[in-house]
């Protein structure tokens, strides 16, 4: 058998599949086979999905801003569930962090002299993290942001067929 | 470096002596620097924005190049017209070649060694256009100096001091330079003739020459976005492929739930430890194999067959769609492939990752479907 395709070990999709599939195989070591009913099937695909993010999100690092963000997110929503208690109390500590940045930014509405306001803020919506960055850096983002949801639906697809058949 | 730029911008008489000592200066200096830069290695990874989109730099400076280079020819380099009269040509030459080099883009990290030659090959070209048509130009514009590494920044603002008020004017973006070194390479704004050279609008224009360039390079990621013009529509573009990525996830990983393999992944042991040596990956994938081998895949087919086609049709046609070829493949290539443990040795060996493998045509390994589209 020949290798023709030598997959850089350090590569984005190499770091986000061993740790996609570590975060699955967690998954399914959970949780009994035996359930087929759709709120078994609804509550595991919110992990896998959790653990998809979180994967992707850890891959990169938080070298990026979108990254940072959504793992401060999924950190803040786990520790939510945890406990309700500090959940709250951490979650106003860094909310009210994230909005003394964030306001300067969307009070001001960005009007810049561009004339793409609406589609940037629709865009700030989508890419985690994008309501604190002006229109250079969301761009610079949603291409990371992009690159790396191509990445993830490849890596998922490949194991999805994979175990489908 | 900053003697060698004052002598060079001002309009004395070249004297022999002169010619000899800059000849000198530029020589020492300027292969000390193009050893720094041909010499930093090009990393995986780079911060750099280029890097980011494993695009080659000349491709992206070309990219980012080509709105200035109309203005590139418009605006002569000084160097070359004042010591047009006094230099023999090869000197005349190394000063265009200088000059050009200064004007590598330099990502952090990112420079490989044709890319200086490039773009000097498309700069000298420019800049030899300039001198031609450009003779009466008398005053000392601001040369395009994009300076590569961080010592030289002090003598770009030091040159900006000397511009006097010109119709053309050129500013070299250094204090967002400053904040961007690491993500974009210098843009360059010139002021075309008749527009106003304050420093707002110039840095107004700075600004929009990044998102134009960063919008560029969007509209290569996303497919489809190259015919449209107009960047509303390409932000459109980008926002719904954007939303329907974030959609496929979202199908995948409930494809993934509902997929229910009734192989048991006993990799516990394996997975405790952080990073995944290759003698982990060949025992993850002996096991997987056996477990393969041992559970009928027919069932797992009947399941998500099951479950399918009340939520999402499409992904349905896409596990019925390849259902029939790969469980052919599968069940007659399980017996004789996996019994033998040198076969796996070929799989695992070579490599430390656990995606190297070949294509799908061999096993149903996905593996090696993993690294097909690659």
């Amino acid at each position: 058998m020949n290798n023709p395709h030598h997959l850089n070990p350090t590569s984005l999709k190499s770091r986000f599949t061993t740790r996609f599939l570590r975060a699955l195989t967690k998954i399914r070591a959970q949780k009994p086979i035996s359930s087929s009913s759709p709120t078994e099937i609804f509550r595991r695909y919110r992990r896998i999905k959790v653990a998809a993010d979180k994967s992707m999100a850890y891959s990169v690092r938080s070298r990026r801003i979108w990254s940072r963000a959504m793992l401060w997110k999924l950190r803040s929503r786990s520790y939510r569930r945890q406990d309700p208690c500090s959940g709250r109390r951490s979650g106003k500590t860094n909310q009210a962090i994230m909005k003394k940045s964030s306001n300067g930014n969307i009070t001001r509405r960005r009007e810049d002299g561009v004339g793409f306001v609406e589609e940037a803020d629709e865009l700030r919506q989508l890419v985690p993290g994008g309501e604190t960055m002006n229109l250079c850096n969301l761009l610079d983002e949603t291409a990371h942001y992009i690159k790396c949801l191509t990445t993830q639906v490849q890596v998922m697809k490949k194991i999805a067929d994979f175990y489908s058949f | 470096m900053e003697s060698n730029a004052g002598t060079l911008e001002t309009r004395s008489n070249r004297t022999a002596s002169e010619r000899e000592e800059v000849a000198a200066l530029e020589s020492l200096q300027f292969t000390d620097e193009i050893h720094r830069l041909m010499s930093a290695p090009a990393t995986d990874n780079a911060s750099s924005f280029t890097a980011l989109l494993e695009l080659p730099a000349p491709q992206a400076v070309q990219l980012i190049h080509s709105p200035d280079s109309a203005k590139l020819i418009a605006a002569p380099a000084p160097n070359v017209e004042d010591v047009k009269g006094g230099f023999h040509f090869p000197s005349n030459g190394g000063l265009i070649e200088r000059a050009a080099r200064f004007s590598v883009f330099a990502g952090e990290g990112n420079n490989k060694s044709d890319s200086p030659e490039a773009t000097s090959n498309n700069s000298s070209a420019n800049l030899q256009k300039a001198v031609k048509s450009e003779p009466a130009e008398t005053e000392s514009s601001q040369p395009l100096i994009s300076d590569p590494t961080v010592e030289n920044r002090g003598i770009k603002r030091k040159d900006r001091e000397k511009v006097k008020g010109q119709t053309k004017k050129s500013k070299t973006t250094a204090k967002e330079s400053s904040d961007d070194a690491e993500k974009l390479p210098y843009v360059h704004v010139r002021a075309r003739r008749g527009q106003a050279t304050d420093s707002h609008s110039l840095a107004e224009r700075a600004r929009r020459e990044k998102i134009n360039a960063r919008m560029k390079l969007l509209q290569e990621l996303v497919p489809g976005c190259n015919k449209i013009s107009g960047t509303a529509l390409v932000l459109d573009e980008i926002i719904n492929h954007v939303q329907s990525l974030q959609r496929q996830v979202e199908f995948l990983s409930m494809r993934l739930a509902a997929v229910n393999p009734r192989i048991d992944f006993n990799f516990d042991s394996v997975f405790t430890a952080e990073g995944v040596p290759p003698q982990y990956l060949k025992e993850l994938l002996i096991k997987l194999y056996d477990k393969r081998k041992s559970s009928g895949s027919l069932m797992d087919s009947n399941f998500s067959g099951m479950v399918m086609p009340m939520m999402w049709p499409e992904v349905q046609l896409n596990s019925n769609r390849q259902q029939y070829p790969q469980q052919l493949h599968f069940d007659a290539f399980q017996q004789p492939v996996w019994g033998r443990e040198e076969v796996c040795n070929n799989y695992l060996t070579p490599e430390n990752s656990l995606l190297s493998y070949d294509s799908s045509a061999n096993s149903g390994n996905f593996l090696d479907t993993l690294n097909e589209s690659t």
